[in-house]
């Protein structure tokens, strides 16, 4: 069986350097770079390979030498990786995944999140190493070089000279700030997230045009930017797809396509739209390509690269602000404090364990899209309802000799407690041949090993008074009240049940991989 | 004159520039395949095998010749013409790359704008025509040369998309498409009176041009004759070729029989060739497009080429009669369709002046030209 990128083409390929087209019915060229088969014959330039010469981009992966197996498909051969926010829970986290199979990473960070963490006075349960550690035990310890710059996003003339120097073949961007909570602290802090979000999204997308337009940017977005619509319409990759029919007033129109409607629920979120459409509108206007990848809530410790050296483990954060649902729910077992939930517990959300977020990762880095094209991917490996993860992790803490209860709280946010859901999720598995390969036990087991470990359990302890939530969308600063506090396997599941679509062929999985 | 089978520019000029057959400069097209694949590329100039006239002895400027991107280094001054994808690497020596700039010099018109409207075609046209005059006169003056040369393909393009406004006196473009032919009289003209005495002056076309009403795409009849089996799939192009094709086209005419050890999918072993070129042969001589037969000549590649490179040859070449042009190209749905260009290339009315002193040949080709400098030059 093939790769499941084997048939993409030098149109996709970012060592492909695009040099206009020309018109040999009228004996002309045109200087323009118009990347459409439908405005005549494309030349290209191989970068990777200039002996080539002018060519028509119809190479496939599979046909070309610079591209070769490995563990999740065809890769190019050293293909350069800029990580921006390389030193987050899930920057580090991939710059070492990638660093091991093969790719040469590069990377900027301002560290901007250790000091909004350390601003609300938390910190990583985890315990990380500064940056210059982290690069010298990746390469003792896995051989990994990284290439490190400390560059704030928005600094938009380092950042230019670094992209010119690597040339990435590949952008992931994780430097956001990733946090409802945190953008609803108050008016400050709503203004620095839309900031650093918005307007360093909209900075790094001219600077591609500009530095690396043949490169693809791997944007991470969130399941959180299409809300959960009370209609129980199905939650498409991004677009509507082509038999999607919208019926009013006894008309009909067609909606294939079409963005969807998205529905933030915070002002991080909306930041996170706000990018979706920044970044759809320049792959429109500048034939940019670009993944949109709307990761459902992560969660977990555990790669072999960060677990491979307590110098190498990303951070953990389990406060109100950045801890998220899962984390904060094995922390508190941990403390065998109870679990909290907001409102009925009855909130739907999709989910992925840190480990198959990265491979998702690496196989979309190596199956870029083409040329203009925006292309958005649900990136969630199960759905599941708040308060039945509550019970999961309840379930696994009594194998660890923990007796929890769970805790209902007044909800601080604005948003539907009790919501149909249903994801949709095709293309990880018919497109990118991606399996997910950790199940919710086993990460959770992982997690508790790893934060029951003596000197993390401390960490946690010192923050504990940071983990029930008192940022409220409604502005006001309080608590939560208790609403009730249960055993569980007490409380039957009720109401909607959560569905997500994964297609209906076979999913592919990847050949052995050849020596 | 007679210009190259196929009549198209790129192999043409590199006859004109070299002397030579294509059989013995390897440029047969504006494409071919890389080879062992069936990945179309555009022959850049280091694919030319001959040396062109300016390897001789003394000072050369050749300005806008097509097919010598990228620039490659001569004693004076060269700017490549068509195709030349960035000025950049279309210019030696390259500190003459500014120089270019200042005078918005353009290679070409864009053909993109020229297809949106003939207001733009034409803007685009007279625009790169005085920035080419502006080009020759200063190299006139700057460099002390033996060999000038400059190639206006302005004409061209507004043939390819207007000969229909020529022929009809009363279209709306008619006056406007020959004061384009005036000014390129006038540019004529300022060389002309910048000869010096001793000058000697060449003049020429690569090949000639007349009206066209129908593309002709020459893989849709393959493809109907049972000859080629290959998808419509513009991203991978003739890489969609399937097992079973016997025989393939490229631009224009150009016919391949796609052989075993040759090609990916090849099929056709040694000893079939012949009856396959047999066959297609009769097969192009009975294409007819309402009742009209379309093909008026099969070539086969001994008739018309010699040299060492002739195993890169295409088997057949085929020319048209008046009213067709022939398309290569993999995806197009039928045989037979239209477009806005209404001008085709003629193979047998080129044209080639020389001053009385120049000697010009009786019923001469592009291959002759060189010969004809070297009397001049004395080379």
């Amino acid at each position: 069986m093939k790769p499941h990128n084997a048939e993409k083409t030098c149109w996709n390929c970012p060592a492909a350097v695009f040099k206009g087209n020309v018109d040999f019915r009228a004996c002309g060229q045109s200087m323009e770079e118009i990347k459409s088969v439908e405005e005549g014959m494309i030349v290209i330039e191989c970068a990777r390979r200039p002996e080539l010469g002018h060519f028509e981009p119809t190479i496939t992966f599979e046909q070309c030498p610079e591209w070769v197996l490995f563990q999740y498909g065809l890769m190019l051969k050293n293909m350069k990786v800029m990580i921006l926010g390389i030193d987050g829970y899930l920057g580090w986290t991939l710059a070492l995944k990638l660093g091991r199979l093969g790719f040469k990473v590069s990377g900027i960070d301002n560290f901007l999140r250790r000091d909004c963490v350390m601003e609300k006075g938390a910190h990583t349960i985890v315990p990380i190493e500064r940056m210059t550690e982290r690069l010298h035990a990746a390469k003792e310890v896995l051989g990994v070089n990284i290439n490190f710059r400390r560059i704030d996003i928005q600094d938009r003339s380092k950042l230019k000279e670094f992209m010119e120097e690597v040339k990435p073949e590949a952008i992931v961007h994780y430097a956001e700030i990733p946090s409802a909570p945190y953008s609803m602290v108050d008016c400050d802090h709503a203004v620095k997230v839309q900031e650093n979000n918005v307007l360093g999204t909209l900075g790094l997308l001219f600077l591609i045009k500009e530095v690396v337009p043949e490169t693809c940017l791997i944007k991470l977005g969130t399941m959180g930017e299409y809300g959960s619509p009370l209609t129980g319409r199905p939650l498409f990759e991004g677009m509507f797809p082509a038999d999607a029919v919208m019926v009013w007033d006894n008309r009909e129109w067609s909606l294939g396509g079409e963005l969807t409607p998205r529905d933030p629920v915070s002002f991080y979120h909306v930041s996170k739209v706000q990018d979706t459409f920044n970044v759809y509108e320049a792959c429109k206007y500048w034939w940019l390509r670009s993944y949109d990848v709307m990761q459902g809530v992560i969660y977990g410790v555990h790669t072999d690269e960060v677990a491979a050296d307590p110098r190498l483990r990303t951070r953990l954060d389990v406060d109100e602000w950045f801890g998220t649902v899962m984390n904060r729910f094995v922390t508190q077992a941990i403390l065998e404090m109870p679990l909290t939930i907001y409102g009925t517990g009855e909130q739907i959300r999709g989910f992925i364990a840190l480990e198959d977020a990265m491979e998702c990762m690496a196989r979309l880095i190596v199956s870029p899209p083409e040329p203009g094209q925006y292309d958005v991917v649900n990136q969630v490996s199960g759905l599941h309802k708040l308060n039945v993860l509550a019970e999961t992790v309840a379930k696994v803490a009594g194998t660890f000799g923990s007796d929890i209860k769970i805790q209902k709280l007044e909800n601080p946010r604005v948003e539907a407690d009790r919501h149909p859901f249903e994801a949709v999720s095709r293309k990880l598995p018919h497109v990118f041949g991606f399996t997910p390969k950790v199940s919710l036990e086993k990460e959770i087991t992982r997690m508790f090993e790893l934060l029951m470990q003596p000197d993390i359990k401390k960490r946690i302890e010192e923050k504990v008074h940071l983990i029930m939530p008192r940022t409220r969308w409604d502005g006001f600063k309080k608590v939560s009240d208790v609403l009730e506090v249960y055993e569980p396997g007490t409380r039957e599941d009720m109401g909607y049940k959560p569905r997500l679509d994964r297609g209906q062929e076979k999913v592919e999985v990847e050949p052995e991989l050849k020596t | 004159m007679r210009s190259s089978i196929p009549e198209i520019s790129s192999v043409s000029w590199s006859s004109i520039i070299t002397g030579k057959n294509p059989g013995e400069h390897n440029i047969y097209g504006f494409t071919e395949l890389i080879p062992g694949t069936y990945t179309l590329s555009f022959p850049h100039f280091a694919k030319l095998k001959s040396p062109p006239f300016w390897s001789q002895e003394g000072t050369f400027v050749i300005i806008n010749v097509p097919s010598t991107y990228p620039a490659a280094p001569l004693n004076g001054f060269l700017v490549s013409g068509f195709i030349s994808p960035d000025l950049e690497r279309a210019v030696h020596p390259p500190e003459y790359i500014d120089t270019l700039k200042a005078f918005n010099y353009k290679i070409d018109v864009d053909t993109k704008k020229a297809r949106k409207s003939p207001m733009l075609l034409f803007k685009e046209l007279f625009e790169a025509l005085e920035s080419r005059m502006k080009v020759c006169h200063y190299f006139w003056e700057k460099i002390d040369w033996d060999v000038f040369m400059v190639v206006f393909t302005g004409s061209d393009r507004l043939e390819h998309f207007l000969w229909h406004a020529y022929e009809d006196e009363t279209h709306e473009y008619h006056t406007k498409f020959l004061e384009f032919f005036t000014r390129v009289d006038g540019c004529i003209q300022e060389i002309g009176e910048s000869l010096r005495k001793s000058d000697s002056l060449i003049m020429l076309s690569d090949h000639g041009m007349e009206g066209t009403t129908f593309n002709v795409n020459v893989n849709c009849y393959l493809e109907e004759k049972g000859f080629l089996t290959g998808g419509k799939d513009p991203k991978r192009g003739y890489n969609n070729i399937q097992k079973g094709t016997k025989a393939f086209a490229l631009d224009p005419g150009r016919i391949y029989i796609n052989k075993k050890g040759k090609y990916p999918s090849g099929c056709i072993d040694h000893e079939e060739e012949e009856g396959l070129l047999h066959e297609l042969v009769d097969t192009f001589t009975s294409l007819e497009k309402d009742g009209e037969k379309v093909i008026k000549k099969v070539y086969s590649k001994d008739e018309i080429y010699h040299g060492q490179y002739i195993g890169c040859a295409p088997d057949l070449v085929l020319l048209p009669r008046k009213g067709f042009n022939l398309k290569g190209g993999i995806t197009p749905e039928s045989v037979f369709d239209t477009d806005v260009l209404s001008g085709k290339h003629t193979q047998e009315d080129a044209f080639l002046y020389g001053k009385s002193n120049t000697h010009v040949p009786e019923n001469p080709s592009v291959e002759d030209v060189v010969p004809l400098l070297k009397r001049i030059m004395g080379w």
